[in-house]
């Protein structure tokens, strides 16, 4: 690699690391607790997708399970592919287009983080309906922010840059 | 040196726009593609865009309906005679007065701030172009451009809106507001813009200025 592309490499690395670390308690934790006429609902992000399925409406429980469950975790698996790949010839044209795919793909995870703050904005009706952010929120809201950064860090030259085409 | 050699014109190297190999640029036919050798991504068509003025139009239209989808309220929601309209910041101000501030300010960057930075931004380096203005700064707000380009995220915004109705019409009575038509209007905006803001040819144009 590059002497100038070494930061970027290594903050990738530490971002990714991160990511996997808060991706268990993100999925852990609850996100939000609805209450609706009194029926208080602590919700994971996967309690959130069982709860859509459950009341039928299984193409919109399949959406919100690709965008922030799938996602973030093929996303996090992949940069950690390209990561430890760093300096090998293989795989070189596979490995930009796995890096192009996580770039395009990687956005919509921020279904659910918009999702809680519509929810939010709308359960600010007391007893009646209220909805509560949960620490989970924090905890996926960061393992979403790691992986944005780590994928716009990780530049695609950098894949191209081995110890054979770089003199030392 | 032969003479055919001294016709032809020196080789233009261009760099490919994703790896950073160098290209040789070589003159394209009709509807044809010129592909980096190395990763194999586009790296010129023959078919350009002639013209900054389609992505000009739609920023200066962008931002307009940034404001719109902004002072709209995008939904009401009603539980046994108690209404409430809800604009995008509605949930951010709800999430911070919450104590969740982190991921309200992720909310107001990703679906407010985010867009409308990228719009004007957009908005400021075509406009140079096409009204030949030397205006200070273009190369900075150009790259501003190219990083902001991730943060556009309002058609994510306007999926979980529709994933949040899903939601709530279990709950109560959902409807639209005229602020959902905006934000369906700024989406593709954003959307489009980002398809027909050629980096390129706008550095070229810039070049030419300076």
């Amino acid at each position: 690699m590059s002497p100038s592309d070494r930061p970027r490499y290594q903050l990738a690395c530490a971002l990714v690391a991160a990511g996997i670390i808060l991706y268990i308690p993100a999925n852990v934790v609850p996100v939000m607790t609805m209450t609706v006429v009194g029926q208080v609902e602590p919700l994971t992000v996967l309690g959130g997708v069982q709860e859509l399925y459950d009341s039928g409406l299984a193409p919109m429980a399949g959406i919100v399970f690709l965008a922030s469950i799938v996602v973030p975790f093929c996303k996090l698996a992949a940069l950690s592919w390209l990561l430890l790949m760093q300096g090998s010839t293989a795989w070189q044209r596979q490995r930009a287009a796995v890096r192009r795919i996580v770039h395009l793909v990687g956005c919509w995870s921020m279904v659910d983080v918009f999702l809680l703050s519509v929810l939010a904005a709308v359960g600010q009706l007391g007893v009646l309906a209220s909805v509560r952010a949960e620490p989970g929120a924090l905890f996926f809201a960061a393992v979403l922010v790691c992986t944005l950064f780590a994928s716009e860090s990780y530049k695609p030259r950098m894949i191209w840059q081995t110890k054979e085409s770089l003199p030392t | 040196m032969s003479a055919s050699r001294a016709i032809e014109p020196a080789p233009r190297w261009i760099s490919c726009p994703e790896c950073e190999a160098s290209c040789r640029e070589v003159p394209l036919p009709p509807r044809a593609i010129l592909r980096c050798k190395r990763c194999g991504v586009v790296v010129r068509k023959s078919a350009r865009p002639t013209s900054l003025q389609p992505a000009w139009a739609l920023a200066t239209a962008g931002l307009f309906l940034v404001v719109l989808a902004n002072v709209n309220p995008i939904l009401t929601f009603d539980v046994v005679g108690n209404t409430q309209p809800n604009l995008i910041v509605t949930g951010v101000v709800e999430l911070a007065r919450q104590g969740y501030w982190p991921v309200a300010a992720l909310v107001f960057f990703a679906g407010i701030a985010g867009p409308a930075l990228y719009l004007a931004a957009v908005w400021y380096v075509v406009s140079a172009c096409c009204l030949t203005r030397r205006w200070p700064q273009l190369p900075r707000v150009l790259k501003a451009a190219e990083i902001l380009e991730s943060w556009n995220l309002v058609p994510v915004y306007a999926l979980a809106t529709v994933v949040a109705v899903v939601k709530l019409e279990m709950l109560g009575t959902v409807a639209w507001q005229h602020g959902a038509l905006w934000l369906v209007a700024l989406s593709l905006c954003a959307f489009l813009t980002g398809q027909l803001f050629d980096h390129r040819m706008v550095e070229e144009r810039l070049e030419k200025l300076t």
